[in-house]
């Protein structure tokens, strides 16, 4: 009775006159594409400005692009991530709490990260203090004092905070995924060993640093509520005294290739759920690839309506959030299919992920799909730009990559131009599911029978070390 | 709802008149333009037109979060947000994700204490296809056993991934919830117990959706590069005859007071580093504490440099990290029951959380008998002006702050001097409010330490 009438009373609901097909669009709206300018300090800083006034607030992206993991890695291994972490703990005027106290009164921030490819720093502020925060991005690129205390307590706490990530699976997955894909290459860095951690002294980082934040390998961009002229002349101001250097030559030698599959699989007894990564190497950022690939990423799994999400989760609730990606860097770049799942649909996933790669690569996409992908892309794009660190991003890849300028006016030409053979033969080449990496954390024990089908298995312990099945 | 109202206005009043003679460098007046009215049956609707990029935000607010489910149905609120994508009368399961991507949109749903929301960004051009898809569901969800089934399954999963599966499982949020509150509703686990979220039933999900979901409950709220009378057009055609429903009373969230510190002791299977988790209940939201709350906050964790950080993680060397906040999944406006201001941080091996909380007291104690410096008031509320900007900075950030003033205030036009009882608080309340506020009876503390391994 109680249901009947909960049923009575939803009909009820729908009784009234209601629109039975989507409403078409209005006519397109004008695109405000960004307006950039570029200009170039006497030490060779590229300096690239964008105004976009919809907070009065500005973002900035500083990147020294010979700081990479694979600088001076031989010597000193993960000398770039801890040079990052520590640069902005004092410079040779500045504790690091006054630095922390500055960015509070200017509402602003200031971080570094390294990769394989660069060292970024990261720094917003009001836009009505922007001469206050070059002063304190240009101290923290040319005077970082690395103070011995501060160094220490990095270290420890770098080591500590590894320690605690291996208990995190998509921790372990990552980085066996990397290692996986690049070997021993830089690529394949992912955090440094605690030995070569506490290794590392004032006198190394200082070094580094200088060798490495060069102004005439450098750039800075800055997007947000600016007068271009008025914002480059605080520049001057700030950065001109940084001096140049030698360019180091680049230390990134090419990716090895992947001769078969293989499962790496990271043993976390106890786990209730096997998280699994599967891809390969595919192509530097330059290629001319990287739309096609970006696009079958889009309809494989790299959005909401993507064929693995319809797949594993809204049709087997296998999993909650499927996902793929392509991630391209200066020397090659990689794509990765992956899903967090129980135990007992880890075998059934893994032949679901592999079915939906061997699938775009055998047939041909709809016309619909890839209409609807090109739209995703073009549409999407737009929001990125229309905001602060999401243009200011999109510029940095520019400069990094050293791409075509005019990257983001060619945007939609070079979209709207692939065709269903296209993303078919991208597809082919670089979902390349017979030399694929498996990477899988989870409980050997629960789910070895549904795993070993699909590959020979290594298997690591959380530590990265290979052990015994 | 409109005795909160009220008490806010005569609050920020009250500063307003006792500060007119002190002056700040205050931020230049923001001028967000929002239009705002109600359709006959009970709509909220909210529009601002901002053209800096060719999109719009368009955002459906319901009035309904964890802490309204049902008993014996913990995670019932955030499943119904799952099936809301699951098919209406005219777009077929998970179809509003299809219509929305290829037209260059994105979109996504969250569950939260007090609201649930649903939101495209899309194409400006594209604002009528939001609208219609938003209407449809709010009026003729499409609910079904294997719907239903599929999404429990994907629910499950989620709570695995980021709670059963993870170290800490959330304990920050989960637990410090169960232990801090005694209400029920506000204290249970709004993710949801596996065995509660999978014995829901169909009739659980038409019932919730009835009550719940009708336009007398929610806001519509659209921002981004539109025409404000073609909206308004628009909004007309697909909402003004969904038929409003009858409200059931809310229940009671009040909370007893706190009279005594709760302490508790945890041990954690997968995480390597002890952590700690404590909460302190924070006056609500229309007491003339509440600013001086939240700018204590910003001094005490909300960034490096503020104390506690600097004492935790730089001077003693405790521990390694300090998360959290006023609000932990949002901010100062966009909720409306009890609330606890929390904590969280790893400490390291070899310390105890005694030692970790005697830091924090002090650092509490010094403010309470010294207050803060005037310098420091002023560059937090800098920190905090500047914080506010960047929640504006998309369409669909400043959909979320509209819409949270229309549903718990009845008044987006807030939006404009919403900080200005911030940037008038003084010193002096500073110091009562740490006095007040930040004492051991009124805070529940939880000190989750690795499982001790049996082969040691």
């Amino acid at each position: 009775m109680k249901k009947l009438l909960a049923i009575i009373l939803f009909t009820t609901t729908v009784t009234f006159a209601q629109q039975k097909t989507p409403p078409p669009p209005g006519p397109a709206r004008p695109l405000n594409l960004p307006k950039i300018t570029e200009k170039k300090l006497a030490n060779g800083l590229t300096v690239v400005l964008a105004p976009l006034p919809n907070v009065p607030k500005i973002s900035s992206i500083l990147t020294f692009r010979s700081a990479t993991t694979a600088s001076d890695r031989d010597a000193h291994p993960g000398i770039a991530q801890i040079a990052a972490a520590v640069a902005n703990e004092g410079t040779d005027t500045r504790t690091s709490k006054q630095i922390k106290e500055e960015l509070r009164s200017i509402g602003g921030t200031l971080s570094l990260g390294s990769d394989a490819d660069s060292t970024t720093m990261t720094a917003s502020s009001l836009s009505e203090f922007s001469s206050r925060l070059f002063d304190l991005m240009s101290d923290v690129a040319q005077h970082p004092s690395f103070p011995q205390t501060e160094v220490k307590l990095a270290q420890e706490n770098t080591i500590q905070q590894i320690r605690a990530g291996r208990a995190d699976p998509g921790f372990l997955a990552n980085e066996r995924f990397q290692k996986a894909i690049f070997g021993n290459h830089p690529y394949g860095f992912v955090v440094p060993d605690e030995k070569s951690i506490s290794a590392l002294t004032p006198a190394d980082l200082k070094a580094f640093v200088g060798k490495y934040f060069i102004p005439n390998a450098s750039h800075l961009i800055v997007v947000g509520d600016i007068d271009v002229d008025k914002t480059f002349a605080e520049i001057e101001k700030a950065f001109a005294g940084w001096k140049s250097g030698t360019v180091p030559p680049d230390e990134n030698p090419p990716v090895p290739r992947r001769e078969k599959r293989q499962i790496y699989f990271v043993n976390r007894p106890g786990s209730i759920q096997s998280a699994i990564y599967i891809g390969n190497a595919s192509i530097p950022r330059k290629d001319k690839d990287y739309f096609a690939i970006r696009t079958a990423d889009t309809i494989y799994g790299g959005s909401f309506y993507s064929r693995l999400t319809r797949n594993i989760r809204e049709t087997k609730g296998y999993t909650y959030s499927p996902f793929s990606s392509s991630n391209t860097r200066a020397k090659t770049g990689s794509f990765l299919a992956g899903a967090f799942v129980r135990n007992e649909v880890t075998g059934p996933t893994l032949l679901e992920i592999f079915y939906e790669l061997d699938r775009m690569r055998v047939l041909p996409v709809t016309d619909e799909e890839l209409s609807a992908a090109k739209e995703y892309s073009n549409g999407n794009f737009s929001v990125e730009l229309a905001s602060q660190f999401g243009l200011a991003g999109r510029i940095n890849t520019i400069y990094t990559y050293d791409l075509d300028k005019n990257f983001i006016n060619d945007f939609r030409p070079k979209i709207e131009a692939l065709t269903t053979a296209d993303i078919q033969r991208a597809a082919a080449k670089y979902f390349d599911t017979y030399r694929a990496a498996i990477v899988i954390v989870g409980d050997w024990d629960k789910v070895k029978d549904q795993v070993t089908p699909f590959g020979d298995v290594t298997m690591y312990d959380a530590e990265g070390k290979v052990i015994t099945k | 709802m409109r005795r909160l109202l009220v008490s806010w206005l005569v609050m920020c009043l009250a500063v307003l008149m006792l500060l007119a003679n002190v002056s700040y460098a205050h931020a230049k007046p923001l001028n967000i333009p929002v239009v705002y009215y109600k359709l006959p049956n009970g709509l909220k609707v909210a529009i601002s037109e901002d053209h800096i990029a060719p999109v719009v935000a368009v955002a459906v607010y319901y009035n309904v979060g964890f802490r309204l489910e049902p008993k014996g149905r913990t995670g019932f609120a955030h499943l119904f947000e799952h099936m809301m994508f699951q098919g209406s009368a005219n777009v077929k399961k998970f179809e509003h994700a299809k219509f929305v991507e290829a037209n260059g949109g994105s979109l996504n749903g969250h569950t939260d204490f007090d609201y649930t929301n649903y939101y495209q960004t899309l194409p400006s051009n594209r604002v009528e296809l939001g609208l219609w898809l938003e209407s449809d569901r709010m009026r003729s969800l499409d609910i079904s056993e294997e719907n239903l089934k599929n999404q429990q399954a994907v629910v499950s999963e989620e709570v695995r991934v980021n709670v059963l599966n993870q170290p800490y499982q959330f304990f920050e949020w989960i637990s410090l919830w169960e232990n801090a509150f005694t209400n029920w509703n506000n204290s249970h686990n709004g993710y949801g117990d596996l065995a509660e979220i999978n014995a829901a039933t169909i009739d659980d999900v038409r019932s919730f959706f009835k009550t719940y979901y009708a336009p007398n409950n929610a806001v519509l709220t659209v921002v981004g590069d539109v025409d404000v009378n073609e909206v308004k057009k628009m909004v007309e055609k697909h909402f003004a005859n969904i038929p409003s429903q009858p409200m059931p009373p809310r229940p009671d969230l009040t909370e007893p007071p706190q009279t005594k510190e709760k302490r508790v002791s945890q041990t954690d299977k997968l995480a390597k580093l002890p952590a700690l988790a404590v909460g302190y209940h924070l006056p609500p939201q229309n007491s003339p504490d509440f600013p001086a709350m939240a700018l204590l906050v910003q001094i005490l964790q909300g960034d490096d440099s503020s104390r506690w950080y600097q004492r935790l993680v730089k001077e003693k060397e405790l521990t390694l990290d300090l998360t959290g906040g006023l609000n932990y999944f949002g901010n100062e406006f966009d909720y409306t029951g009890p609330m606890i201001m929390t904590t969280r941080t790893t400490y390291k091996t070899g310390h105890t959380a005694d030692e970790v909380i005697r830091e924090m007291d002090a650092v509490v104690a010094d403010i309470a008998s010294k207050g803060v410096t005037e310098k420091e008031l002023a560059d937090a509320k800098v920190r905090y002006r500047s914080n506010f900007y960047s929640q504006l900075e998309s369409s669909f950030g400043k959909a979320h702050l509209l819409s949270a003033l229309a549903l718990f205030r009845d008044d987006p036009q807030q939006i404009n001097t919403l900080l200005t009882p911030f940037e008038n608080v003084t010193a002096a309340q500073i110091k009562a409010a740490a006095a007040k506020y930040l004492v051991a009876t009124n805070r529940t503390v939880i000190d989750r330490v690795p499982e001790a391994k049996t082969d040691k």
